[in-house]
């Protein structure tokens, strides 16, 4: 104890937590009480464990079955520990081996090789609706198990996922805790937004949309901790069973639960320095100085040298604690856990902190027919953001002669908003409180014949304050606009399943039935002009003295929507080789028209386990499997109310006139016209694979070929054929539009299996995907609004035939003319350069995306390795479209060397959207790199008090090489035109950050 | 056994109405009417059909000031320099607009003639009147217009004499049942013949966009000539003694008014930004509210301001025309007269020149002299951070040199509206669209184009004689085509008609600050590159305009 209360005092990051103190002493006093075990013990075993090769296995759980007594090996393999009897039974488990019973009869000394799990075929996968072992999965399905994910500063599920599953594309909107990250399987589908996978939680299927308006992920409530592992449904066959929610590929996430005969108290602490990764190298006080009177400018110099990115930025500091314990006894098994991260933003006034707790709880009744899964998990997350495209967009482009601060230590005004102004003035805080809990008996009414309801309730609560602070210079009058939200998701189903084997058949069937109803309230209030105090009008709003329905106008929204399933799978298995499985699901859906109210998803695939088969069994192989399955998939991600008219009687402008004196009369518009024939998206994929298995499981990997055709692609059209419409918004299905992703994943691992005491584990995974847009009844549908002064009405992405989704359609620059204008190709060659003249420029979905990892062992040390990168991608920097060119060099505004690159460039060419602004976005990141130290407790002797101490220090995005001179190449404002989606721009994003971050883990 | 939630999944709408159920006849008919006129006060603001009739023409400029305002990318330039293209926003949002105020008259038109209410037969007529208002916009601006008779069919695409003939029918239809007591700010019988004149007017134009000379007919001229002598014989209407009052925040009963939109500041959609387009960023109009200000956008050309020189020699034009300016503040001839009570403060209006003066700001609030009044002083460019930079008003304008927040003439011809706290929304004053002075002048001008250069002389002397509250401008002594277009330019500057005028009297290819573009082609504008797209599922139904 003594030592690891050095440890910490070592730490010069710990002092100031005096809490991680107290919480220490706490567990101490609890690993205490679990010591002080009031068993009866009268007989001591000990021995040594070891693998297949005899090398001693350390760490290994070694615990008297039916009871909570246990111990852990050592960092020679050897363990001790009492046992009540010669009758009790000791169960020896590890990670990756096959777990062994021995009975202790009239030994004291039981030596025990475990055998490793031959090429993990024992696996369990889990499926919609059950879990299967991995060897007779037929659909492609990629299981990623905590010990695998991404370490460091992690907000939201996908984080951990990232670059660990071919097929598989995470990319953050930017570098700001906690923010949205895209995550697309297999390539996006369709036009409109809603190509993000459905989520499922131990059974319990989320809802996607926001549960704030704050830019926070809703996904962020879950602790990345709690979680034990994510399985990715990749293939039609894999996710048909979620019928017209699977078209994007299905994420199950499953989380901790405890073992019975073991019990654990873990604490878990990190500590991290982020600053930013890459800041843009914008001109230096003296630099600018030079460049605006080459520029031709008058130059406005304030003699100071600031560096505007420094001052808005930080070295910022994330902390985490994490407490669980879990175990359990026969009938009943717990995990329990409550976390805090803590995270600063590397811009000032940006933080994120999130308190979750969860408790998973098992308890088996009626000679364990009946089983009854519970869990419950709550979360506090608490969001502040900075203005940011403000701050970033000042900190760009603030002229470096101005000071940061007054002589009073003040941000200086100087009759322009910096950034730093900015920051003072403008607040955005987000809190959201959401709890999930479900609950899942199953019973098995006769043998084989398993009936599971799940019945679960989401909920949360939020609420957002924008606030603008009062000021005199510059002056603000101040306003407080608080959004309201709050979103339900309630979920029953009832499943029955049957598993029967006769001979060399093996059959399991399920059918079942699911209901779930999505309520979702949003409302907005404001108020205006707060007299200058100390008081932040959030703190009290009433302080406000001005409310007009012009200026405050409430904002809100209530929707309700309900889906219906059936749904029912077979799977069946005949010696052991031939495998098959059929899905099916009725799904229906308010959102549908009536004339559509459900939709059928139907899936086959079938498996051959040809190593099973005489003929492979002389070569090679450990494992040697082909899948190939065929399915059809929807996507019901359209918005409520849209196949029903609606009517708005309103006074807001452009509704109201003055007919005559008195009162204004409210003018009645429709905003939709009804559409019942509405309906979902519908993908069929195909799928081909084969997972292999060399050198006894040491080398093993998959690769699958994949297609997936969306059709009836659902639009809302920016502006139809006759431009004369009654409503202002028309939805409608494309039938005859297509779109098709499809490429190949190669998945490979190398386990090097020795017997002395290195280790080591390579591998990797790559994906090859192609995707194009076909039959598009239109010339182009636009996406992608570009921003800044001038720029607002174009657009930079669109979907245009032959092309992939994510295209950017752009005039093409071809330099300068003898003015020192800019010129664009007159493709079309009628003599003007305009609209029509726009090509695709390239695509912001990459055409390969990889991933490749390294871990080597030895002894106490761990170091992993881990890269990811995408090529064949671009990005459109607009960012430096609005901020580095010449004429804003001129008019004292910083940029890059970008601005005046072209010393044949006027001053007064103004920068149109263009490919001049398209870069390349192909990068390779060192994702993660991780240096791990297990101390020896046994030799510490500290065993009896503590299982396993470990130590790490994990950097986090250490670099990224890239052609990209932005913040990151990774990279998706949201520029969304009309529920078009947008893909690949960057303007003014959060920069992303660059951390280290050390950990310590206790287990006692 | 278990727990099964059963659906008939019927969706349950919680927030929108679905029918417009609960509503009184009244109510119906007033909801019915009422957007097809709201659609106007966001069409007719400042970067939407004001940029598209002023910034192209030579009455207008807007340079990219001092680097850092009103760069937009350099559309107001490209507006100015006749380079516009299909991408560019106002040209888009102005068609929107258009198009957004004629699917309006057209649900009116099908939902009025069942509603069992006594205003609902007027309303009907006046939603016809406003779908010939916006077509008549929509081929002006571009040529074009879609016509249709079910609300959900695809409209017909017409150009040319077909649209004059389509608009000119729609204007008859609705004249009989038309209120003649509704006006200024809705649709009369008045209003209509105005509209009717100025659509015979412009025929020619319409009929052959790209001549080199426009053949105007006698018959359309007889058109114009009868429809205004109906409204000046009606004798509802009368010219204003006071020509600033006709832009003034009370103008709504100003009997010179006969069409304009009727602005309160209380109502959704209300702006000021007429007023406050022009004015530089450091003046202040209202003592109450230390945010209103103005924002350095267009001033007119030297061109134009030497048409008002050239026509008045050695006498300023301020003294020679009560249409140029009107001073409200004493300090500009009275050095001594720095203090001013916040009743008494009203910025001077018309066309501004030299140093500006008015309220200061400091430290957030307006500097007072010590009996409660405000004080009156120089200002200078502080807001653009430039606080030695006096706003002081001069001729040149240019894309080069004289482009800073100081450059060109500005003009302040509505009236700030006094309730504009923020100085962009809450305006007062009717944004005109017909007034009287403009129908003496179209009499003028078809009697001109008819040979009668005598009565034109006359009805423009008429109009010149009628400001009588300060001295009125002299009496012409001759009449000639390029007379009028300078006259319909004192009397009209920046009131949304100088490009439409100027392509009539052939001078829209002419040269003039900043401009040299003469491509006939120029004269519509294009169709925006959105709406070809959009229509590019039906080939060969919107076809884009020559040379875009």
């Amino acid at each position: 104890m003594k030592k690891i209360y050095e440890l910490f005092q070592e730490r010069k990051l710990l002092s100031p937590l005096r809490r991680s103190y107290f919480i220490l002493s706490v567990l101490v006093v609890l690993a205490g009480f679990n010591g002080a075990n009031a068993y009866a013990q009268n007989k001591t075993v000990s021995g040594k464990i070891t693998d297949e090769v005899g090398e001693p296995l350390p760490g290994v759980n070694v615990i008297e079955k039916g009871t909570t007594n246990g111990t852990v090996s050592d960092a020679d393999g050897n363990y001790k520990l009492s046992v009540a009897s010669s009758e009790s039974v000791l169960v020896f488990s590890f990670v990756g081996t096959v777990s062994q019973q021995i009975t202790v009869g009239s030994q004291s000394e039981i030596t025990v090789k475990l055998s490793s799990d031959a090429s993990t075929l024992s696996e369990v996968v889990v499926m919609g609706y059950g879990t299967q072992e991995k060897k007779d999965v037929t659909g492609s399905v990629a299981s990623v198990k905590s010990e695998d994910f991404n370490k460091g500063i992690i907000n939201s599920p996908e984080q951990l996922l990232q670059g660990k599953v071919a097929g598989v594309n995470v990319v953050s909107a930017s570098g700001e805790p906690g923010g949205n990250q895209a995550i697309t399987i297999r390539g996006p589908g369709g036009v409109r937004t809603g190509s993000t996978p459905l989520f499922v939680v131990d059974g319990m299927a989320l809802d996607n949309t926001s549960t704030s308006g704050g830019g926070v992920n809703p996904l962020n409530f879950l602790n990345p901790k709690d979680i034990a592992s994510i399985d990715v449904l990749k293939d039609a066959s894999a996710t048909a069973i979620y019928g017209s929610r699977g078209a994007n590929g299905v994420v199950l996430i499953t989380t901790r639960r405890g073992k019975a005969g073991s019990s654990s108290i873990t604490y878990s602490t990190d500590f991290g320095l982020s600053k930013m990764a890459r800041p843009i190298d914008v001109f230096t006080g003296d630099e600018f100085r030079q460049n605006v009177v080459a520029a031709g400018g008058l130059l406005d110099d304030q003699g100071a040298n600031t560096d505007w990115q420094k001052e808005v930025s930080r070295t910022a500091l994330t902390q985490n604690h994490n407490i669980s314990f879990g175990g359990g006894a026969d009938k009943l098994t717990y995990y329990a856990s409550l976390g805090m991260q803590d995270q600063e933003g590397i811009l000032k006034n940006s933080n994120m902190k999130r308190y979750s707790g969860r408790v998973n709880v098992t308890q088996k009744a009626l000679n364990d027919r009946l089983s009854i899964d519970l869990n419950l998990n709550a979360t506090n997350t608490v969001n502040e953001r900075p203005p940011i495209e403000s701050v970033i967009g000042g900190a760009l482009s603030m002229n470096p002669t101005y000071p940061a601060y007054d002589d009073n230590g003040d941000p200086a005004f100087l009759n322009l908003v910096t950034p730093l102004v900015e920051l003072k003035l403008n607040k955005d805080i987000t809190t959201i409180d959401r709890a999930i809990g479900n609950i899942s008996p199953s019973f098995e009414i006769i043998k084989g014949l398993v009936y599971k309801l799940n019945f679960g309730v989401d909920n949360s609560n939020s609420v957002r304050d924008i606030e603008s602070l009062p000021s005199l210079q510059p002056a603000r009058i101040g306003r407080i606009e608080s959004v309201y939200k709050h979103n339900s998701n309630s979920l029953i189903e009832n499943y029955i399943t049957y598993t029967k084997s006769f001979g060399e058949h093996s059959l399991t069937a399920m059918i079942g039935q699911s209901y779930q109803k999505f309520y979702i309230q949003e409302r907005g209030y404001s108020i205006n002009n707060f007299a200058i105090s100390d008081v932040e009008p959030r703190n009290n709003p009433s302080l406000g003295s001005s409310l007009t329905l012009t200026d405050n106008r409430p904002t809100a929204s209530t929707i309700k929507n309900e889906l219906q399933s059936f749904f029912g799978r077979a799977t069946y298995e005949w010696k052991n080789k031939y495998l098959a499985t059929a899905t099916f699901r009725a799904d229906g859906s308010t959102k549908f028209g009536d004339n559509n109210k459900y939709g059928y998803f139907p899936s086959f695939s079938v498996g051959w386990r040809l190593s099973e088969e005489e003929f492979i069994k002389s070569l090679p192989f450990s494992n040697l499997k082909l899948r190939a399955g065929w399915g059809q998939t929807g996507n019901q991600d359209l918005p409520e109310k849209k196949t029903q008219a609606s009517f708005n009687s309103s006074t807001a402008a452009g509704s109201t006139y003055p007919l005559y004196t008195g009162p204004y009369p409210a003018g009645t518009t429709f905003t939709r016209l009804a559409n019942p024939d509405l309906q979902w998206e519908v993908s069929t994929q195909t799928d081909v694979g084969l997972d292999f298995g060399f050198l006894d499981g040491a080398l093993s990997g998959s690769v699958d070929y994949f297609s997936k055709k969306t059709n009836n692609i659902l639009l809302r059209l920016l502006a139809t054929a006759d431009p004369v419409q009654v409503a202002t918004e028309t939805w409608t299905n494309l039938k005859d539009m297509t779109v098709t992703n499809s490429g190949l994943e190669l998945a490979l691992n190398y386990q090097f299996k020795s017997t002395s005491d290195f280790r080591y584990n390579v591998g990797g995974n790559i994906t090859f995907i192609s995707n194009k847009v076909e039959d598009s009844p239109y010339t182009v549908i636009p996406s992608g609004t570009a921003t800044g002064s001038g720029l607002t009405s174009a657009t930079i992405n669109g979907y245009v035939n032959g092309e992939p989704i994510g295209t950017f359609y752009l005039k093409e620059f071809t330099g300068f003319d003898a003015n020192g204008q800019s010129t664009y190709a007159d493709n079309d060659g009628d003599g003007v350069v305009t609209d029509k003249d726009r090509i695709a420029a390239g695509t912001a979905l990459p055409k390969k995306m990889y991933n490749f990892y390294a871990s080597v062992a030895y002894k106490g040390f761990d170091l992993t390795a881990n890269f990811n990168g995408v090529s064949g991608n671009k990005v459109y920097d607009n960012t430096a479209n609005a901020n580095f060119y010449k004429l804003r060099v001129k008019n004292n505004l910083n940029a890059t060397d970008e601005a005046i690159a072209n010393p044949e460039e006027s001053a007064t060419n103004p920068a149109s959207v263009s490919t001049r602004y398209l870069k390349d976005a192909a990068f390779l990141r060192l994702n993660n790199l991780s240096l791990g130290y297990n101390f020896n407790t046994t030799s510490l002797k500290i065993n009896n008090w503590v299982k396993a101490i470990r130590l790490s220090v994990t950097g986090q995005n250490l670099f990224v090489i890239t052609k990209y001179d932005g913040y990151d190449p990774e990279v998706n404002t949201e520029r969304t035109l009309d529920n078009a989606s947008s893909y690949g721009i960057d303007y003014l994003s959060y920069p992303k950050a660059k951390s280290v971050v050390f950990g310590l883990n206790v287990t006692f | 056994m278990g727990i099964i939630g059963c659906t008939d999944l019927n969706e349950q709408v919680l927030d929108e109405t679905l029918s417009p159920s609960g509503t009184s006849a009244k109510q119906a008919a007033d909801g019915a009417i009422a957007p097809v006129y709201g659609r106007l006060y966001d069409l007719f603001n400042h970067t939407n059909y004001f940029a598209l009739q002023e910034i192209s023409t030579d009455e207008a400029i807007l340079p990219y000031r001092g680097g850092t305002d009103w760069g937009d990318n350099g559309i107001y330039i490209a507006m100015h320099q006749h380079t516009y293209t299909s991408s560019d926003p106002n040209i888009r949002s102005t068609w929107t607009f258009i198009n957004q105020g004629i699917a309006k008259a057209l649900v009116a038109i099908s939902a009025l003639p069942a509603i069992d209410d006594e205003s609902a037969k007027v309303y009907l007529a006046e939603a016809r009147g406003m779908k010939a208002f916006y077509s008549m916009l929509s081929l002006d601006l571009f040529g074009l217009v879609f016509t249709k008779g079910n609300v959900n069919d695809v409209s017909t695409i017409l150009r040319g004499a077909e649209a004059v003939e389509y608009i000119k029918a729609d204007l008859l239809a609705a004249e009989a049942d038309l209120d003649p007591n509704a006006g200024p700010g809705r649709l009369t019988p008045a209003a209509v013949w105005g509209l009717l004149a100025r659509l015979h007017l412009n025929a020619a134009v319409y009929a052959d966009r790209y001549a080199t000379s426009f053949n105007f007919a006698g018959d359309d001229m007889d058109k114009v000539i009868s429809y205004t002598e109906k409204i000046i014989q009606s004798g509802k209407y009368q010219l204003s003694n006071d020509y600033f009052a006709v832009f003034g925040n009370n103008n709504h009963d100003n009997k010179e008014l006969i069409f304009a939109i009727d602005q309160r500041f209380d109502i959704a959609g209300s702006h000021n930004r007429l007023a406050y387009f022009s004015i530089s960023g450091d003046q202040w109009p209202l003592a109450n509210y230390p945010n209103a200000n103005g924002t350095d956008g267009p001033a007119i050309t030297p061109d134009f301001y030497r048409t008002w020189t050239d026509a008045y020699g050695a006498t300023d034009p301020a003294n020679a025309d009560p249409r140029f300016y009107k001073q409200n503040l004493a300090i500009y001839s009275d050095p001594t007269a720095t203090c001013v009570s916040a009743d008494n403060y009203n910025i001077n209006r018309g066309i501004l020149r030299g140093q500006q003066y008015g309220l200061v700001k400091q430290n957030g609030a307006f500097v007072k002299c010590g009996d409660g009044t405000y004080q009156m002083a120089k200002l200078f460019n502080v807001s653009r951070n430039k606080p030695t930079l006096p706003v002081d008003f001069t001729l040149d304008v240019n894309y080069s040199t004289f482009s800073n927040h100081n450059n060109g003439y500005r003009v302040e011809k509505y009236e700030f509206g006094k309730n504009s706290d923020t100085g962009r929304n809450k305006g007062d004053a009717d944004i005109i669209i017909l007034r009287l002075a403009d129908v003496h002048l179209m009499h003028a001008e078809a009697k001109l184009r008819k040979g009668d250069a005598g009565t034109a002389l006359q009805d423009v002397n008429t109009v010149r004689a009628a400001r009588t509250l300060t001295t009125a401008a002299p009496a012409l002594t001759s009449m000639n085509l390029d007379l009028l277009l300078r006259e319909r330019g004192f009397e009209l500057y920046w009131e949304m008609h100088r490009r439409t005028d100027m392509i009539r009297f052939g001078k829209y290819e002419s040269t003039w600050t900043e401009k040299t573009n003469s491509d006939v082609r120029k004269r519509i504008f294009p169709i925006p590159q959105t709406a070809i797209d959009a229509a590019s599922n039906i080939p060969g139904y919107l076809v884009q305009n020559e040379g875009y």
